[in-house]
């Protein structure tokens, strides 16, 4: 994919640093900063990097200009990879696949068709107050972030909006990266699966350097 | 900036809760505010000296209201900034590194080769230096970065030195007078300021 242009707005922290998806010496020297649009024509396909957190208060006014900007664009959906916070998990979850989907009402009965052919799970609606015996059931998303609100806001300004989430837990998030694209590659087949075995095309996916040293330097000697 | 070849010309007053006082009227201008200077030989050689944390949210408006005045056409700029040795991530431990140390960023305008190593993934540049260089990126306006790391808390003259190869550079060799003098200039920019760093994070 390559980059066609930047998402610049107040809303994120900023952050720069080195294209973290250099090929070659001559593209390792390209500035990023924390909200790049990306596109591969071939599959009509464009998508919204974020690499920082909202400012706070900032998050609605994003979810706001994204689904303004989209809906300008005349894009057909948007598809939003997603999380949730695996301990709000309950029984029957705990006992199922980690991944999850979500579709607005206005998302079109080709894709629903698709996706039910998949047999994947959709995101269970749970008590909008825990604590309380009696509450009514409503879709959560628990550590989902802006997730919720471009659900919301996709529901209230019919755009067909598709949320593709995994439950995970706090840590080393690579694999879950790369389970959850493996889930959207079931559907969207961005990369042709090689073979059959479901590992084997997992390796198909580069990893960019800035996943690197996610814990931090190397540790020094004097320590042990 | 006593030298007297540079002219005071504003300064862009913020208050957040990184701020030393809450007193800003009694509180001397350099103390608490980014203040810019212009070089008296040459007015189009702006100096922005910031001393104090501009916050997150702040950012966007400091840098509308800086470069919403300026105009873009032949701006160059370059931010010099400073982090702990302990904020940079490398295979090796951070004890085994040479610190000071200089690390560079620059905007896909800017064409000179810069006068130190480009800062390898994965790591990145927070705060007002990465929101200005954002900027940069994103309204075409050839920008570097130069990054310090370096082991002390508060400024001293040897990470101050560390910054000599920029003085070099294309774009200041012919601001600087002669380098034996240059130690004398970079000395007067110091301020007492500490790194800026959250031990916390």
């Amino acid at each position: 994919m390559h980059k066609i242009g930047y998402f610049y707005t107040d809303c994120l922290v900023p952050m720069v640093g080195n294209n973290p998806y250099a090929t070659a010496e001559e593209n390792s020297t390209e500035l990023c900063i924390n909200a790049e649009v990306y596109s591969l024509p071939s599959k009509k396909l464009v998508a919204l990097q974020l690499r920082s957190i909202f400012i706070k208060y900032k998050s609605k006014p994003f979810c706001e200009k994204l689904l303004s900007w989209v809906k300008s664009s005349n894009c057909a959906k948007v598809i939003v990879l997603s999380s949730s916070h695996s301990y709000h998990r309950n029984d029957l979850q705990l006992r199922s696949t980690p991944f999850r989907y979500l579709l607005t009402p206005i998302v079109p009965k080709s894709v629903q068709n698709r996706i039910q052919s998949l047999n994947w799970e959709e995101m269970e609606k749970s008590p909008c107050i825990p604590e309380i015996d009696d509450s009514e059931f409503c879709i959560r998303i628990p550590g989902g972030g802006i997730t919720k609100t471009l659900y919301d806001e996709g529901c209230s300004k019919e755009i067909p909006v598709v949320v593709l989430l995994k439950f995970v837990s706090e840590g080393d998030n690579i694999p879950d990266a790369l389970g959850l694209v493996e889930y959207l590659n079931e559907w969207l087949q961005i990369i042709k699966p090689c073979c059959d075995d479901p590992t084997a095309s997992a390796l198909q996916w580069k990893m960019p350097s800035s996943w690197r040293l996610l814990f931090g330097s190397g540790l020094p000697p004097a320590l042990f | 900036m006593n030298s007297g070849a540079w002219e005071e010309v504003g300064c862009a007053k913020l208050w957040n809760e990184w701020c030393r006082t809450t007193d800003t009227t009694h509180l001397s201008p350099a103390k608490s505010f980014c203040m810019f200077y212009h070089l008296k030989s040459n007015p189009s050689v702006v100096l922005c000296q910031c001393n104090c944390y501009v916050a997150e949210d702040q950012q966007y408006q400091w840098l509308e209201k800086v470069f919403g005045s300026c105009p873009k056409k032949n701006m160059q700029v370059m931010i010099l900034t400073c982090r702990h040795v302990t904020d940079y991530k490398t295979s090796e431990s951070t004890s085994s590194l040479h610190s000071p140390f200089l690390k560079a960023l620059k905007t896909q305008n800017f064409k000179e080769p810069p006068c130190c190593p480009l800062l390898e993934q994965p790591n990145i540049v927070h705060d007002l230096p990465a929101a200005v260089l954002s900027y940069c990126q994103v309204w075409k306006i050839p920008a570097v970065l130069y990054l310090c790391y370096t082991d002390v808390m508060k400024l001293d003259l040897i990470t101050v030195e560390a910054f000599r190869p920029i003085l070099s550079s294309r774009s200041l060799k012919g601001l600087v007078k002669n380098i034996p003098q240059s130690t004398e200039i970079l000395k007067k920019l110091m301020t007492t300021n500490e790194i800026q760093s959250n031990i916390y994070t």
